[in-house]
């Protein structure tokens, strides 16, 4: 009877606190990533409208993280099977450190995410209204394209030195 | 007897842990999964509802379109109910002498895990819910074309508890105790 259950009796505490930490905290991140700039986006809403559908990409990045959590945390709950594998410590720790790893992990990134988010977000706005007032009229036939691509042009050359167009 | 087929507890973590009762931490877990839940669903919903009401004072059509925002912390906290539920029908009473056997001990720390992770996934998805909802009624307040664009925001957000109950559930079918001795 019991020599059906191989491996260290305490190693699948660790084992599952490591699926749990996987996924807590990459939830964690997601939410504030999602929080975050989405409250970005709401508030850049109200002045321009049009641009609140382009601006759901942080929100779908930090959305994202939530779902490697649940991944690695589902692949370390189905790896604790103490009857068929040997389950020793030594398992139970590396599955603690692995979901730890994922776990913390997502979290720096779903913050840096909705700090990122947020401030990308009401900066798109301000650049995008100063894009408009630069272009010639006579470009109106090639607009959107013409838009988007001074768009990336300034914030690509501009985000280091945070040049502000209206001064 | 604990540890008495195993290899000798070699670490201090080990031998304090197996002289815990399986059960203790079922408790725990199935506590946790209901409780901070609704920790979480309840402080989503003041956030967003303070905000409401405070917006709808000058702008009244906005209240029965955002109840949403509310419905969905709420919903968080059914998780949390549907979870310790499904979680308390795992527990099976076992013989004294198979309380401490390997496979209820890892039993006791599936039930844990699982209600630690509904707990904690749900407690930040009603924040994160209660957050965006109640920036979803202060711009809708302001623009009622931005409702149904931020109300898309608010359900990637949703999905954050849900992914807490699918872990879960999945852990909790791991939750096998010992069979009775015949």
């Amino acid at each position: 009877m019991s020599s059906a259950f191989i491996g260290d009796e305490t190693a699948p505490f660790f084992g599952f606190l490591g699926a749990a930490a996987a996924l807590v905290f990459s939830c964690m991140g997601a939410a504030y990533g999602t929080a975050k700039s989405g409250v970005g986006v709401a508030s850049m809403g109200v002045m321009r409208p049009e641009l609140v559908m382009k601006s759901i990409v942080p929100v779908v990045m930090a959305g994202v993280l939530g779902i490697y959590g649940l991944i690695i945390a589902v692949i370390i709950s189905t790896g604790i099977n103490p009857k068929a594998k040997s389950y020793y410590l030594f398992d139970g720790y590396a599955h603690l450190s692995s979901g730890l790893a994922c776990g913390l992990a997502g979290l720096s990134a779903g913050m840096a995410i909705g700090i990122v988010g947020d401030a990308g977000v009401r900066y798109f706005s301000h650049i995008f209204f100063y894009i408009i007032s630069l272009i010639d009229l006579n470009k109106i036939f090639h607009f959107s394209f013409h838009i988007n691509f001074y768009v990336l042009v300034f914030k690509f050359f501009y985000e280091d030195d945070r040049v502000y167009l209206y001064d | 007897m604990s540890g008495s087929v195993m290899l000798g507890e070699s670490s201090s973590w080990s031998r304090a842990l197996v002289n815990i009762s399986p059960y203790t931490f079922s408790a725990i877990g199935i506590a946790v999964a209901i409780g901070v839940s609704v920790l979480g669903a309840a402080w989503g919903i003041y956030i967003t509802g303070s905000s409401l009401i405070g917006a709808a004072i000058k702008a009244p059509r906005i209240t029965s379109k955002n109840l949403i925002s509310v419905i969905f912390c709420e919903a968080v906290a059914i998780y949390g109910v549907i979870v310790a539920i499904i979680l308390q029908t795992k527990l099976e009473s076992v013989p004294a002498s198979q309380i401490y056997a390997p496979e209820s001990l890892r039993a006791g720390y599936a039930i844990f895990a699982s209600g630690i992770i509904v707990g904690f996934a749900n407690l930040v998805c009603g924040l994160c819910v209660g957050i965006i909802g109640s920036s979803c009624a202060l711009s809708d307040a302001q623009n009622s074309s931005l409702f149904v664009k931020i109300l898309v925001i608010e359900i990637f957000g949703s999905a954050l508890g849900l992914f807490g109950v699918i872990v879960g559930i999945i852990m909790s079918a791991q939750a096998s105790w010992p069979a009775k001795p015949v």
